[in-house]
């Protein structure tokens, strides 16, 4: 039973994510590693192991002439500060029917059997429990298991980790296999594949918490997003639906502010994107996976760290790269509400003053041109709007655009209640699987049930999820879809008018 | 360039299949006690040890997070195996390699090989498989305390050498899961001619218990619990009678033909029992089978007598000696009348076809199931026996009437599900009140609202007194 502990060969293939998130195999761009990083991020490759070890391990940044003032790392941050929304599952008594009867459990361990993260309860109390799931991984020996019961348990390797997640959602193993692989990308998103494998070639025996404490509010906020958040089920990104002048005016606000190696200026309110602007040259034509955003969105949202002044971090983007670090700086727009976040990726470590002179060119910017009070007056849709009675939630996915984004009216009632919004998206999700099953795909369905009515389509052009009283007749049913997709092409202006803005490279 | 090359299509089949109890042997060194049945028998000890390990590891694994509830299934890439504990520390697990498609390479490379997840039936396999076995044999525990250990491992091996070579993974279908009967449409008065038969049968027979009555492979009549009558349905059709039926469609010379054994007043036999009246010498016996009842279960004989296509199953208690006077009574008796009854069946069933109509393509394509009295109807096999399953639509399209079908286990209210599929067919699942109705529609440019008129036309034909929503 020999194993291959480098584990770079994974078994794993991509064929299980289809209409998961569009990951493909030609994920690193080759100029980006080849030609215009150079310098900075050949030396980042080869030391980036030290680097790593040195940002987590609270050294100052100032002695590294980085220039946040006096803070230890961020990512750190997110451990020591709790927001109210979030309660600390960490000293859960993991024998309690309480821990067994939460509805999905997520572990992450490394190959020797190490634990290295537990949603619910701590690691170090469920050591024996992940030494048995250790045991059934390498006895079962062909990789990417599933258990059945009356909870699913998958698993997934990766590399040097394995991800296992327990659940009673009944969402199906390619769905939670998906989420892991979610959870493994965030990590990644902190210290990079390749110094992740680096570390375990060294060490079979690493203790990667050592490397990754204080970051767990960021895997926790992680999967609480996967459970709440419909723009993951659809592989693609939520959008604030502004008007197609105010977006074009803040793209160019961000499209002038710009410095050598900056490659990504990303504008986010209230946990949507409003507008990504991407340096062409450098990047050609690879572009922000919807992934790689929710990872970001996961990151800043997870902590209120970022919140106070401007924070300079290094970053990776698992599907752009899974093996070097971006340098973002992330800052709010409008302290104290915190709802406008600036969020600028460079490639060059030294650049933090650069960046932080953009920053300032943009802020100017937008004070002159009003633009944080005209975004504060934007609200996400609501189905009264479409003014369908009996229409009660609805999710929108065009293929045409040139990106991944997707729009959803919010949650009212009947469903105002965290119960029964999760009871909403597990429908959604159910609908999802069967149509994108990969050996008998359905084009519709239409499920009458008890408490609603759901109707699902996929065309060549769009993909559609809606949710309607349980007394809504199919006539009914199809005039109100005929009057959504016009409504919805309505709001095209608003909706589709965010496109990937390519700006020249200034020398 | 090698053009013309097919992808070969790979059926689900069986790989494993044993029975365990982990607290047989629990002592280093003795494992292989725990073991109690193991096909394919010829794989080496340790390997038998280690798989039995795994599933034990599996159970306690899942027991952590659900103690009442542990593992049903375990699904790696190439195979899937179920779990299925039918009474404390007895495990039967059956291991099914997945459906796959092999694709050929270009250049001399290896073929790629694709596997692919399928889902439904075969949990169901391994409880009917049990269901079969505690006919037979009556439960685990039963069986321990008659014979202990050896007794019990020697009746599995007999039990399942014969059984698993009636298991055909890759027709089952829909029909599986829902283990219906299919039961004969008669008029009343051939009803009334068999009901008075059976009471004629078994009044003349005091000995007999329970009497249940097929022609052609479908019910007429049973006197048996439902559960007990279902589980011996499915014996009576996927196993007894295909093994007699094909010498008795043999050609008059073929060897195969039956020893008739010579009675012209008719053409009755045993299908269990004695085959061959006339020989004295000849031993004979008959199958047990265990039913329950009120406080347990019981033993009978199982007496299958057959004329034409007619065949009627007599139950008497086990701690009778069925001797062979017993049987050429019944012979006498039963013979001429089920012979007679078998043609007038016969000709009664071509009256009604000759007015009803030749039998053309049916205007719908449906599957019809009722849990309350296990009476299933298809107009979409055209054929289904154990080892071959003919169907007039694609068996993609049969895959997702069991999807609709999970998703109706799922929740006890009623539902509708209506899926069009990606080759423009509909499919339209209908649950209500413990009945379930599945129509295929092949009418590419019809909409949803279409196609609910269509289905609503046929519950007004067939289904006329039955409620299923709007």
């Amino acid at each position: 039973m020999e194993r291959d502990m480098r584990g770079r060969g994974n078994p794993w293939t991509p064929s299980g994510l289809i209409g998961q998130f569009s990951l493909s195999n030609n994920v690193s761009s080759p100029t980006l590693d080849k030609e215009t990083e150079d310098a900075a991020t050949d030396n980042d490759r080869s030391d980036s192991g030290e680097f790593v070890v040195t940002m987590l391990a609270k050294a100052k940044l100032e002695e590294q002439g980085i220039g946040v003032k006096g803070r230890s790392s961020p990512l750190l941050e997110v451990g020591t500060q709790e927001t109210p929304a979030f309660i600390s599952h960490r000293d859960e008594d993991v024998t309690a029917e309480s821990w067994r009867q939460h509805r999905k459990h997520v572990f992450v361990l490394s190959e020797a059997g190490k634990p290295i993260y537990s949603r619910y309860g701590s690691e170090e109390a469920l050591s024996s429990t992940m030494g048995v799931m250790m045991a059934l991984v390498s006895f079962v020996q062909s990789g990417d298991n599933i258990i059945r019961s009356e909870h699913i348990v998958v698993f997934l390797q990766k590399g040097p980790l394995v991800l296992v997640c327990v659940s009673s959602s009944r969402q199906t193993e390619q769905q939670l296999r998906g989420e892991l692989l979610y959870v493994y990308y965030q990590i990644i998103s902190m210290l990079t594949q390749a110094s992740i494998s680096r570390i375990f070639e060294h060490k079979k025996n690493y203790d990667l918490r050592r490397l990754l404490a204080g970051s767990e509010k960021i895997l926790d906020g992680l999967l609480n997003l996967l459970d709440s958040d419909p723009s993951f089920l659809l592989a693609a990104v939520h959008c604030l639906p502004l008007a197609c002048s105010l977006r074009d005016s803040l793209s160019q606000i961000l499209q002038k502010a710009i410095t050598p190696n900056l490659v990504f200026s990303i504008l986010i309110a209230r946990n949507q994107l409003l507008t990504i602007v991407q340096e062409k040259t450098v990047i050609e034509d690879a572009r922000l996976e919807p992934a790689d955003v929710h990872l970001l969105l996961n990151l800043i949202g997870a902590s209120s760290a970022f919140q106070a002044g401007e924070i300079w971090t290094p970053i990776c983007l698992p599907l752009f790269n899974p093996d070097c670090y971006f340098y973002a700086y992330i800052s709010y727009l409008d302290p104290p509400e915190c709802t406008v976040c600036l969020l600028l990726l460079s490639t060059d470590k030294e650049a933090f003053y650069a960046v932080a002179e953009c920053k300032r060119k943009i802020e100017e910017a937008m004070m002159a041109q009003n633009s944080l009070s005209l975004i504060a007056k934007v609200q996400s849709y609501s189905v009264s709007q479409v003014g369908v009675s009996d229409l009660r939630h609805f999710m929108y996915k065009p293929f045409d655009v040139t990106g991944c984004f997707i729009t959803y009216s919010k949650m009212e009632a009947p469903y105002s209640s965290e119960e029964e919004k999760m009871r909403l998206l597990d429908l959604y999700r159910y609908m999802h699987n069967r149509i994108h099953s990969t050996s008998r795909p359905l084009k519709l369905i239409y499920h009458v049930a008890e408490r609603e009515t759901l109707l699902a389509w996929v065309t060549s052009k769009f993909e559609l999820y809606t949710c309607f009283s349980p007394l809504v007749t199919k006539a009914c049913a199809i005039t109100a879809i005929t009057k959504l997709l016009r409504w919805i092409k309505k709001e095209e202006d608003r909706m589709n008018s965010l496109k990937l803005v390519l700006f020249p490279y200034l020398s | 360039m090698a053009s013309g090359m097919q992808e070969k299509q790979y059926t689900p089949s069986l790989l494993n299949f044993f029975v365990y109890n982990p607290t047989f042997g629990q002592k280093e060194g003795e494992e292989e006690k725990k073991i109690l049945f193991y096909h394919p028998s010829d794989v080496e000890k340790n390997e038998k040890i280690r798989n039995v390990g795994l599933c034990e590891a599996i159970v306690q694994f899942t027991r952590t997070f659900c103690p009442t509830k542990p593992a049903k299934s375990l699904h790696t890439q190439k195979n899937r195996q179920f779990f299925f504990e039918p009474e404390d520390n007895f495990w039967i697990v059956m291991v099914v390699r997945n459906p796959m498609i092999e694709k050929p390479n270009k250049d001399g490379k290896p073929p790629t090989v694709e596997y692919q997840e399928e889902e439904i039936i075969d949990p169901l396999l391994t409880l009917i498989t049990f269901l079969v076995l505690q006919l037979f044999n009556g439960t685990f525990g039963r069986q321990m305390e008659a014979g202990g250990v050896e007794l019990l491992i020697q009746k599995l091996e007999k039990f399942f050498y014969r059984y698993l070579q009636t298991l055909h993974l890759q027709s089952c279908d829909l029909l599986d899961v829902f283990g219906g009967i299919s039961f004969f449409p008669l008029d009343k008065m051939t009803y009334l001619k068999i009901q008075s038969f059976v009471n004629r049968v078994e009044e003349s027979l005091s000995l007999i218990k329970y009497t249940a009555f097929l022609y052609n492979d479908q019910l007429i009549w049973s006197g048996l619990e439902q559960d007990d009558m279902r589980i011996l349905y499915k014996y009576l059709t996927t196993s007894l009678f295909p093994r007699h039926s094909e010498p008795e469609l043999a050609g008059r010379d073929s060897p195969l033909r039956p020893e008739v054994a010579g009675n012209l007043l008719h053409y009755g036999r045993f299908l269990t029992g004695p085959t061959n009246l006339k020989d004295p010498e000849a031993k004979f016996r008959f199958p047990k089978i265990f039913v329950s009842t009120e406080d347990g279960y019981e033993e009978l004989h199982l007496i299958v007598y057959k004329a034409m296509s007619a065949a009627a199953c007599f139950m008497i208690s086990a701690s009778v000696e069925l001797t062979r006077d017993f049987c050429e009574q019944l012979d006498g008796l039963v013979g001429p009348q089920l012979t007679l009854l078998a043609s007038d069946i016969c000709e009664q069933f071509t009256v009604n076809r000759r007015i009803s109509g030749p039998e053309k393509e049916p205007q719908f394509k449906f599957i019809y199931f009722n849990h309350m009295n296990l009476a299933e109807k298809s107009t979409i096999h055209m054929r289904k026996t154990a080892s071959v399953c003919l169907t007039s639509v694609h068996p993609d399209l049969m895959k997702i009437l069991g999807d609709i079908n999970c998703d109706f286990a799922r929740v006890d209210e009623d539902e509708e599900i209506i899926v069009k599929a990606m080759t423009d067919y509909w499919v339209v699942g209908k649950k209500s009140d413990q009945r379930e109705l599945y129509v295929i529609l092949n009418q590419k440019n019809a909409n949803l609202i279409e196609v609910n008129e269509e289905v609503k036309r046929l519950c007004a034909t067939q289904f006329n007194n039955i409620f299923f929503l709007d």
